[in-house]
């Protein structure tokens, strides 16, 4: 158990292609962090830095106090579960899982004790004798998680580990994993591009878009408090909805243009608003927060019905306004269908704000 | 209403009376299945000509074999079995398949760690396009016309490989090929130079296709690039090998138009492989009845070894890895 | 699968060794594979005097003495003009085309056939086509030429192209059952749907296949060109090939080297091109299928 940071670490692929750009971050020992971002974003760069697979062009990696950028996977103690499973097609289940113990020349009677233990912890003990290709998905993910929990390692990497299990399976891993992380205790980085499982698993989240981190912190926070707006849309489903918006002064009360519509600000909001003085927004709002009917009421704004998709307990109504789609929750007795006229409301506290300009937030 | 217990339990898999309409007269069938006979017309004279001139030779043989073959159409006589009984004292028959098996096995030991090693070298290399291009001109060429040329190397006298060799101190005068010591080595480097590279590109297809996930699994389970080569590499290019291995076997029944233009089989016996035999028997002895035995021996151990191949090529398994389906 | 190569750390011996073995193993391997054709070149072109110029044993600086000879180009003109090499590089062309073209036409539709059509026995039929392919040419040459010799194609170029056609047609068969089985039956159901009948839609699919097609056409010619025993034995007398014809310039008595090696150039040259042509399907080729580059 160990704490892992990332010291200004670069990597550059040459003719122009950088994959990661001055990544700064510091991981407690026994926490588990996500690396959440769309492909290509460079989380399994990060990651395969980490582990060894790939070299670092600049910067330093540190376990505890030791630098490891020059030590090979093997010397860093670490283990990997990678999104394919990379088992050994010709190796039993048990082989499998015995080889980093092999590798380190642990004695015979020690790797079958472990192995069996951790068969048993994943439910695949009754495997252990059959091969790769006469396993399902699941036991072979499995297989794969087991062939790391044997070693006890400090730092536990994962890459997008259940990203081929169908989807009741995966929400099922998704409690397992974090409940076996929890159990063992181990540092743990586990990269997705699916922003629900690092939400509903990691203690804190990196989200990282191009190359950048974005934004690192706890789940909570980077829902709540998202730094731009590229990570309040990217986290969050349904997806927040951005509406550009002029900021103005009418009757000498701070509102917000939005189209030929005007939405009151309420005094916090105004004021910080103010402060940051810019006129362009871009104005965020998740669709819990919005609410959509077909009367007319105080406040609202009028627009038209593009969709509406039944999601079991609620309906999703993507409401066309002045040029932008905005996503609303509604009741499933929402009876409009799609081009008819509705309203929307929303409370300008549950509002995000953000610079139009580069898309930070404004500061509060 | 009871619910029936069908193993599934689903109700609307039981046998229930749910109420559905149901059509008691089966309409015509509009839709005639598609006619097979395009199929054979098309497949027809392919078939036809391949079993002309292979079905009749085959029944020949069988005839020949069970005949002392005169000259001339009448003169043939039935002997029954005895061109095959007189097989097990042939020693030159015997031997032949002893030189054949020898021959085959040190050819394929040499091809194989050669090859491989060769294509393990070439993997790592920046040049592996242009090498293997340059590589692979030894098998463009004729076998007989490598036999040829070879003649001309290891002769004793002007060959510039006599030369060579007596001048690292193998040989004396006598050229590798004068001499039954050293005869077969010399008929198997002209395997191993034309050969050689198949093995070689066959190694490098399977390399290319050893999963990289699964190499850096063992990197980070604590192998070296040794170990990777033989646990991970190995493995995964061994169904390859094993069909490189019975292909470059069966070549060695078919192919000896090298072997006449180096050796015809000499000196003494120690070139003359079965197939040579077989050769010398028929073309040169001409006693047809016996060939035929030979022949139909031959091909009895080829269609076995090509049952082998298929089943290997057809093992659903080995299918999958051939391909390089990397998600096992 | 990622093109990224395997990240590499070893800074031991072994990697030392290999990384300076290396290019010199791929140097000598380099000098054995094109050392024997380089010879045959210079031989083909050195007079009868040069031609058996060696140094003596251990002499390793007299190796100058390979390279020291005036180069003449009389034998190949010798070949055309007294050994009829014009006849027999037609032949050799003909017989080669010829049986490619026949194994291609005829191999391709029974392969579409092959391909779409299940029945029982099919895998013995397909086993059985192979089998073809795989019989030593000495068993079955025998019974062959007697057969061709009832029917008067003994010598002639089309009793050649109908000898060589016994291995290209089965190997016609099974690698383009091979390409169609890759193309789906979901195009020939969308050509019936547009209204054309099952010919039609087979002739649809064709440029699907056609690299294929043409890689294997020239392997089929390059395994004809090549082959020394139907040769000799069936196309001696009207119909001998280039392989054929060079082995018979050794004579028991007087081999005239220059000549032989000269007509090796001629017989390996034209192959060397195709051989290039085709060397992405190379693999593929010769081990029937099996392993795909």
């Amino acid at each position: 158990m160990v704490a892992v940071s990332f010291n200004s670490v670069w990597k550059d692929y040459g003719d122009g292609a950088i994959a990661v750009k001055d990544l700064n971050m510091e991981i407690n020992d026994g926490e588990f962090v996500s690396l959440l971002g769309p492909s290509g974003c460079g989380k399994s760069t990060s990651l395969r830095m980490l582990a060894g697979l790939e070299h670092i062009s600049s910067g330093e990696i540190v376990f505890g106090d030791q630098t490891v950028n020059d030590l090979p996977p093997k010397d860093r103690d670490i283990a990997m579960v990678f999104e394919n499973y990379a088992l050994y097609p010709h190796k039993s289940i048990f082989d499998n899982i015995a080889n980093p113990l092999k590798q380190a020349k642990v004695a015979k009677h020690e790797i079958e004790r472990r192995v069996n233990e951790a068969a048993k912890l994943l439910e695949i003990d009754h495997l252990l004798n059959r091969r790769p290709q006469e396993l399902s998905g699941g036991q072979k993910q499995r297989t794969a998680i087991g062939r790391a929990i044997v070693r006890q390692p400090q730092v536990f990497l994962f890459d997008e580990p259940i990203a081929h299990l169908d989807a009741k399976l995966r929400a099922r891993m998704r409690s397992e994993l974090k409940h076996l992380q929890y159990e063992l205790g181990v540092t743990t980085i586990y990269v997705t591009h699916d922003q629900l499982e690092a939400l509903t698993m990691a203690d804190r989240i990196a989200v990282m878009n191009d190359g950048v981190l974005q934004q690192f912190g706890t789940p909570q926070e980077i829902y709540e408090n998202p730094v731009n707006s590229w990570v309040a849309t990217f986290v969050g489903e349904p997806q927040m909805s951005l509406m550009e918006m002029e900021l103005t002064g009418l009757n000498g009360d701070t509102a917000l243009a939005f189209g030929a519509d005007m939405i009151s600000l309420d005094k916090i909001s105004a004021v910080r608003l103010n402060a940051a003085g810019k006129k362009d927004l871009l104005v965020g709002v998740r669709p819990d927060k919005a609410s959509v009917s077909l009367q007319e009421t105080p406040g609202s704004i009028q627009g038209e019905v593009y969709s509406r998709q039944l999601l079991g307990a609620d309906v999703l109504v993507e409401v066309e306004i002045g040029g932008s789609r905005v996503r609303a929750k509604a009741d499933t007795a929402f009876a409009g269908n799609v081009g008819a006229i509705c309203y929307l409301t929303f409370a300008s506290q549950d509002l995000y704000f953000f610079d139009a300009e580069d898309g930070k937030v404004i500061p509060q | 209403m009871t619910i029936s217990t069908k193993s599934d339990g689903h109700p609307a898999l039981s046998d229930q009376d749910w109420g559905f309409a149901t059509i008691s007269r089966v309409p015509a069938n509009l839709n005639p299945k598609p006619s097979r006979m395009f199929y054979v017309y098309l497949a027809a004279p392919a078939v036809l000509l391949l079993a002309a001139i292979t079905i009749y030779p085959f029944f020949w043989l069988i005839y020949m074999s069970f005949h002392k073959v005169g000259f001339g159409a009448a003169s043939d006589i039935f002997v029954g079995v005895k061109n095959f009984s007189r097989l097990f004292n042939d020693t030159k028959y015997i031997e032949g398949w002893g030189l054949l098996l020898k021959y085959s096995a040190i050819c394929l030991f040499i091809q194989i760690v050669v090859g491989v090693t060769l294509a393990v070298v070439l993997n790592n290399s920046r040049y592996e396009k242009v090498l293997v291009t340059l590589f692979l001109m030894p098998m463009m060429v004729s076998p007989v016309v490598a036999g040829l040329l070879f003649y001309y190397l290891y002769n004793g006298t002007f060959g510039w490989y006599h030369w060579i060799f007596q001048s690292l101190g193998f040989l004396d005068q006598t050229s590798i090929l004068g001499s039954t010591n050293t005869a077969l080595f010399g008929i198997i480097l002209v395997d191993v130079w034309q050969w050689t590279p198949l093995i070689t590109l066959i190694t490098l297809a399977g390399l290319k296709r050893v999963p990289q996930d699964q190499l850096e699994a063992n990197m980070v389970d604590g192998a070296g690039s040794v170990s990777n080569f033989f646990h991970v590499s190995l493995p995964n290019i061994y169904p390859f090998l094993l069909i490189a291995i019975l292909l470059r076997f069966m070549d060695n029944f078919r192919f000896i138009d090298g072997i006449l233009a180096l050796t015809g089989g000499g000196p003494g016996n120690s070139t003359r492989l079965l197939p040579v035999y077989l050769f010398d028997v028929s073309f040169q002895f001409f006693k047809l009845g016996r060939g035929a035995a030979i022949a139909l021996t031959l091909l009895v151990v080829t269609i076995i070894l090509g049952m082998i191949l298929v089943k290997v090529l057809e093992d659903p398994a080995r299918k999958k890895a051939l391909a390089g389906d990397s998600d096992v | 699968m990622a093109s990224r190569e395997i990240i590499s750390y070893d800074k031991g011996v072994l990697v030392k060794a290999l990384k300076w073995g290396s290019p010199i193993f791929l140097a000598f391997y380099l000098i054995w594979s094109l050392l024997p054709l380089f010879i045959m070149l210079m031989a083909s072109m050195k007079d009868l005097l040069d031609a058996f110029a060696v140094p003596k044993p251990g002499d390793w600086a007299g190796v100058a003495i390979f390279f020291d000879f005036s180069p003449t180009f009389t034998h190949y003109v010798a070949l055309f003009t007294e050994n009829n090499f014009g006849t027999y590089l037609f032949n050799s062309l003909v017989a080669s085309i010829g049986s490619a073209m026949i194994a291609v036409t005829l191999g391709s539709m029974c392969a579409y056939s092959l391909s779409r059509s299940e029945f029982r026995g099919k895998k013995d039929l397909l086993f059985w086509i192979i089998s073809t392919r795989m019989a030593p040419i000495v068993a079955v040459i025998v019974p062959l030429y007697a057969i061709f010799r009832s029917v008067d194609l003994v010598g002639t170029l089309p009793g050649l192209i109908l000898a060589f056609t016994t291995f290209n047609l089965p190997f016609a068969i099974w690698m383009l059952k091979g390409f169609f089985d890759g193309v789906p039956y979901a195009i020939e159901e969308a050509a019936q749907v547009d209204g054309q009948n099952r010919f039609q839609a087979f002739l649809t699919i064709l440029p699907l296949v056609a690299p294929g097609i043409g890689a294997f056409v020239i392997l089929c010619i390059l395994f004809a060109w090549n082959d020394f025993l139907f040769a000799t034995i069936i196309g001696s007398g009207g119909a001998k090939t280039l392989p054929a014809a060079t082995k018979e310039l050794v004579q028991p008595q007087n081999i005239d080297w220059g000549k032989i090696m000269a007509a090796g150039v001629v017989t390996t040259a034209p192959m060397i091109p195709l051989g290039l042509l085709v060397r992405r399907y190379l693999v593929a080729g010769l081990t029937m299928g099996a392993v795909k580059e």
